[in-house]
């Protein structure tokens, strides 16, 4: 569940939905990144490199953004700070688990990408601005494509082995 | 609105070493909590120590690039007060678990409490001994089955909140990884505030947590007490918010003193000052000592 604070989205300016849109990706580059030490740490390589090939494309999606709010509004100081969302395209603290198969990684993500799609459309009805209406819907059209990419790739993988993660989450894993 | 500058970012505060909690564990989120407000009060990482004793929790001094000590089970406090008293320059934060702050270290907290220096202790209540593999803990609610509660705990859990309030706090807070930008903003107004400032996070244990203590069912459950109107600055009202806890999740400044009283620090150096001029040289207590 993804939630903001203080923005107002009927008044949103072009230039405050574009610095929103790259603090999202932001929160989930590091998200993601957060994810993969985890599961480096505990010894799960797989489920480590998705979510950094993860962190790489929210970055690759973050520029992208950054390069466009520069070339529109130059170095204008930003009003939208990252205290005003959490968890948007982020996959949420607790989606992490001790040995994720890449399945499992992949599946998070998935529901990342989904909760992403439903901000933006829930967001839609309350926009007034046109440019910004067409900033989220082009937004909203990724997180799609961004959907439609993960299960590809989950489609590729083996079936799960037929046990839960957490079955051995009492083993003294973490320390 | 206009977003400033802070001194450092958060990012300036997170260490080289990778945590080792489990994945899915609240405290990655708390950790970034404390990143936020360390970036936000704007001071630098060497101006600040990060005291704490034993735990899963307590590892947390480390991932920051403060100077951090985990030091002895329960015993976050007494260092703490210690490193305040000897250079009170030193932002200080202490942190640990519901099982150091409130069990061994639990006699600690009220003699903390009355002095009232100017350190933040934020404690990482999960409810259960997560690092030794799910005993029972002082936060654990009645009737929680555990490795040392087989059919279910017969205790009382100890209400943390209504404990420092008890003992004078003058700024007591709570919450939940669940809310990150909240927890940040809670943690930054506890440094900030002159005096012993006391945040209460639920940052919940996956391993060994019951599941309605989880990230995701406190962000069904909590209520901003922003949001309900509650008055802060009422000691009264803040006894009455505390009394549901283990009941019900309220997040956000419990209770801030609005007068807040004078520091240990500021007590000291005002005593320091007034017997000054009494003060022997240092010659002639060396003199004095020799004779005896």
């Amino acid at each position: 569940m993804s939630t903001t604070r203080g923005i107002d989205f009927a008044h949103l300016s072009l230039q405050d939905a574009l610095d929103l849109a790259v603090l999202i990706e932001e929160e989930a580059r590091e998200r993601y990144e957060e994810f993969a030490e985890q599961m480096e740490v505990h010894h799960t390589p797989e489920a480590a490199r998705f979510f950094r090939f993860m962190s790489g494309n929210e970055e690759k999606h973050r520029a992208e953004l950054a390069a466009r709010r520069e070339e529109l509004f130059g170095d204008a100081p930003a009003a939208v700070t990252r205290a005003m969302l959490f968890d948007v395209e982020a996959p949420e603290y607790d989606e992490a688990r001790v040995f994720m198969s890449a399945r499992e990684a992949l599946r998070a993500a998935l529901r990342s990408e989904e909760k992403a799609h439903a901000f933006f459309v829930e967001a839609l009805p309350r926009l007034e601005d046109g440019a910004v209406r067409a900033l989220f819907e082009e937004l909203r059209d990724e997180e799609v494509e961004h959907q439609r990419l993960v299960k590809v790739e989950l489609s590729k993988l083996p079936p799960d082995p037929g046990f839960e993660p957490d079955a051995f989450a009492d083993e003294p894993v973490a320390h | 609105m206009q977003a400033t500058a802070p001194v450092c970012a958060p990012k300036d505060f997170k260490s080289d070493l990778k945590p080792i909690w489990c994945p899915g564990c609240g405290d990655y989120g708390v950790v970034q909590a404390i990143y936020r407000a360390l970036a936000a009060v704007g001071r630098l990482p060497h101006e600040i120590a990060f005291i704490s004793g034993i735990g899963c929790s307590s590892r947390i001094p480390g991932y920051t690039t403060a100077y951090g000590f985990n030091s002895v089970h329960g015993r976050a406090l007494p260092i703490a007060q210690g490193i305040k008293m000897a250079n009170p320059d030193l932002l200080v934060l202490a942190a640990g678990g519901d099982g150091d702050g409130f069990s061994i270290g639990g006699g600690h907290l009220p003699h903390a409490i009355r002095r009232n220096p100017d350190i933040t202790y934020i404690v990482m209540d999960n409810q259960i001994y997560g690092l030794t593999k799910g005993q029972l803990s002082p936060t654990s609610p009645k009737g929680l089955h555990t490795v040392t509660s087989g059919y279910g705990s017969l205790e009382n859990p100890v209400n943390p909140l209504m404990y420092v309030l008890s003992y004078g706090a003058p700024f007591v807070a709570q919450g939940t990884p669940a809310d990150l930008p909240g927890l940040a903003e809670m943690i930054e107004e506890a440094i900030r505030y002159p005096g012993f400032a006391f945040v209460n996070v639920q940052s919940p244990c996956v391993t060994y947590g019951e599941e309605e203590q989880q990230i995701k069912a406190h962000k069904a459950s909590m209520k901003r007490l922003s949001e309900l109107g509650h008055d802060p600055s009422e000691l009264i009202r803040a006894l009455d918010v505390s009394q549901a806890y283990g009941t019900e999740l309220h997040t956000g400044v419990v209770y801030r003193n609005p007068a807040p009283p004078p520091t240990f620090e500021a007590l000291v150096r005002a005593r320091q000052q007034e017997l000054a001029p009494r003060a022997l040289p240092p010659e002639r207590i060396l003199d004095l000592f020799l004779q005896e």
